[in-house]
């Protein structure tokens, strides 16, 4: 197992993200009807290869600790109601975040009727990452200017 | 009532009808073959409604059709008990009622009301403890009730379908090729295996063949796709139990093979890499090659992290004994790929997939098979080796995307089939010309979601999340 620990150091470099703290973002992730793919990549994200948090991003079991609320999915009918109770749950300032196609309106399943078909149509959106499922690379990159937009709302 | 004809008892492969008076004696005779009853679903039929059945007999595949005259067909879960789910979704989503079917609990509805969906459970120091649809890490969406005596679990009702998206209404009417980009995009996780199962489903009903090409294309993207995600299931099982070690090092693995089949199929969730009708992926000899080259890299590596994990005792105390299904649970409940495996049922679809490329394959049945999180855990490393092995031949010399040629004359009705890294997906498609009349997918993680709730009756509260891990299923393939 140790043997991998090469391979990281080597994953990590490739993904040529920027280092150093910069504070600290609490994120409350709500599956509001995902394929699950932008999930696979979120988690991809926090793990050994990207390791959000070492920029101090992390993930929060409750959104009432969270400072970010980042959704994936178009919304269906059967999540819409814990989603903005999640939302409610928060405290000010909050950001919301639309991860992936799916939450901005441009995914697979915008046609579907059992859904709102975008994010933005249900909550106030701050902060928009694209892609089918976007790379753990194209979600920090998406997260990581938070922690300065925070700073300043703070 | 209308006019209804049994098919000919020799022509079993196709579709036939058959009235709701006959129906559970078809269903009995199609079982006593030696076949089975593999999903059930609704469909609009002239005015009224259809229950059709997707059987597989040892002479092809079937479909029953039964004509609902009044809404209604008898139930057949007493002979069939796995098709449960199946028989509430239907009446969930179309209104078909299921006689004998009693009480009926809502399946894709979710009623305010606890007593009309949840399982009655009294005695003294009976109380629930209710957790989701939101979860407290990076996890899909869905809502469990738990049924506990202090600690210990004595039943459990699953609530899904909280992301249900319609996919099947949205994909009719459209043509084969858009409801293979919608159907095919149920779940990222499985996005090849169900792409290929309604590939299959679609080239049946048009009577097509694939070409050695096409298998062998499709074999690589199946063999890619069980790959990653065994990886990631048994980095989750380390996660499940809180050993970082175990889980950092799969999760850094399963990066690994993403990055390589990113590199060879442009996509790190094969997105785009199965179509209708010929192949959509295509690798040159240097391409095969540097993915081979990765993958050989990554062999001893995978095998270290698993060596590493069998000597772990604290792993090892938490997964033996823990969630077990006992082997003729998980056949009445009709429990697929590695779930059923680890319980001694050597059950695997890629054996009867002569439309893929797996001559000689035998199912990957791990010795003792106790059905415990331990058994799942390690049908799934012995599988790791064989998938390994196969997509180092599978690897050798370039990859051509091949088509599928005319073999027979078309019909209305295909069924596909292919192994997810979960189980036997089963797709069944009714073709209008070039047009979906209907689509119905049935995924591994529908078919083992009740060996869920099954394997963690009696264990502690605190191992469901390590027993959960252990099936690792989908909800986004089952919600659909």
């Amino acid at each position: 197992m140790f043997l991998l620990l090469r391979d990281l150091r080597r994953a990590r470099r490739d993904a040529a993200l920027p280092r150093g703290p910069r504070g600290a973002l609490q994120l409350r992730h709500v599956d509001a009807g995902s394929c699950n793919g932008c999930e696979h990549e979120l988690g991809a994200a926090s793990g050994p290869a990207y390791d959000l948090s070492r920029f101090g991003i992390s993930i929060t079991a409750s959104p009432r600790h969270a400072d970010v609320l980042l959704v994936t999915g178009p919304v269906t009918g059967g999540m819409r109601v814990a989603l903005e109770r999640a939302y409610e749950a928060m405290s000010e300032p909050r950001l919301v975040a639309a991860l992936g196609d799916c939450a901005l309106g441009c995914g697979p399943f915008r046609r579907s009727p059992e859904a709102a078909g975008r994010l933005e149509d249900v909550l106030p959106v701050d902060v928009r990452i694209a892609g089918c499922p976007p790379s753990p690379d194209a979600i920090a990159a998406g997260l990581i200017p938070l922690l300065d937009r925070r700073a300043g709302a703070g | 009532m209308p006019e209804v004809a049994r098919a000919a008892g020799a022509a079993r492969a196709g579709q036939a009808v058959v009235g709701p008076d006959l129906l559970r004696d078809e269903v009995a005779a199609v079982l006593a073959s030696g076949g089975a009853v593999q999903a059930l679903f609704a469909a609009a039929a002239g005015d009224g409604l259809e229950a059709r059945y997707v059987c597989a007999t040892p002479a092809g595949d079937l479909v029953l059709r039964c004509p609902a005259p009044r809404g209604e067909v008898p139930t057949i879960i007493d002979l069939a008990p796995h098709l449960a789910w199946d028989e509430r979704e239907a009446r969930d989503l179309f209104g078909l009622r299921f006689a004998g079917h009693e009480p009926h609990r809502p399946l894709v509805h979710h009623p305010g009301d606890l007593a009309a969906w949840a399982t009655p459970v009294l005695g003294d120091d009976v109380h629930q403890v209710a957790v989701g649809p939101v979860h407290a890490g990076v996890i899909e969406s869905g809502h469990f009730r738990f049924h506990t005596v202090g600690e210990r679990i004595v039943h459990l009702d699953i609530q899904l379908f909280h992301k249900h998206r319609g996919l099947e209404r949205v994909a009719e009417g459209g043509s084969a090729e858009e409801a293979l980009a919608t159907v095919g995009r149920a779940c990222a996780a499985c996005s090849v295996a169900t792409g290929i199962a309604i590939a299959h489903a679609v080239e049946a009903a048009r009577g097509l063949w694939p070409d050695d090409d096409l298998r062998r294309s499709r074999t690589l993207l199946a063999e890619l796709e069980r790959l990653y995600n065994h990886l990631h299931d048994i980095g989750a099982i380390c996660a499940g139990v809180g050993l970082a070690p175990g889980a950092m090092a799969f999760a850094a693995l399963k990066e690994r093979a993403q990055r390589a089949i990113a590199d060879l199929a442009g996509h790190r969730f094969m997105f785009g890499a199965v179509a209708a009708g010929a192949g959509a992926v295509a690798a040159d000899r240097a391409a095969a090659g540097r993915a081979r080259g990765a993958l050989r890299e990554l062999a001893p590596d995978v095998a270290a992290a698993w060596r590493s994990l069998l000597f772990d005792a604290s792993l090892r105390d938490r997964a033996r004994g823990a969630g077990a299904l006992p082997a003729d649970e998980a056949r009445r409940l009709g429990t697929v790929g590695p779930a059923a495996r680890a319980t001694g049922v050597a059950t695997d679809a890629r054996e009867r997939s002569p439309r893929l490329r797996y001559a000689g394959l035998r199912p990957a049945v791990p010795p003792g098979a106790e059905g415990d999180v331990a058994a799942r855990m390690e049908a799934r490393a012995l599988e790791l080796t064989d998938t390994l092995a196969m997509l180092d031949e599978l690897l050798d010399g370039p990859v051509a995307p091949g088509h599928a040629l005319p073999s027979a004359p078309p019909s209305a009705h295909g069924v596909g089939r292919a192994e997810s890294p979960r189980g036997e997906t089963v797709c069944a498609v009714e073709l209008d010309g070039g047009a979906v009349r209907r689509v119905h997918l049935r995924t591994a993680s529908f078919a083992n979601w009740p060996a869920v709730a099954r394997a963690c009756r009696g264990a502690i509260l605190p191992d469901f999340p390590l027993v959960n891990k252990s099936f690792e299923l989908c909800y986004a393939c089952v919600d659909r």
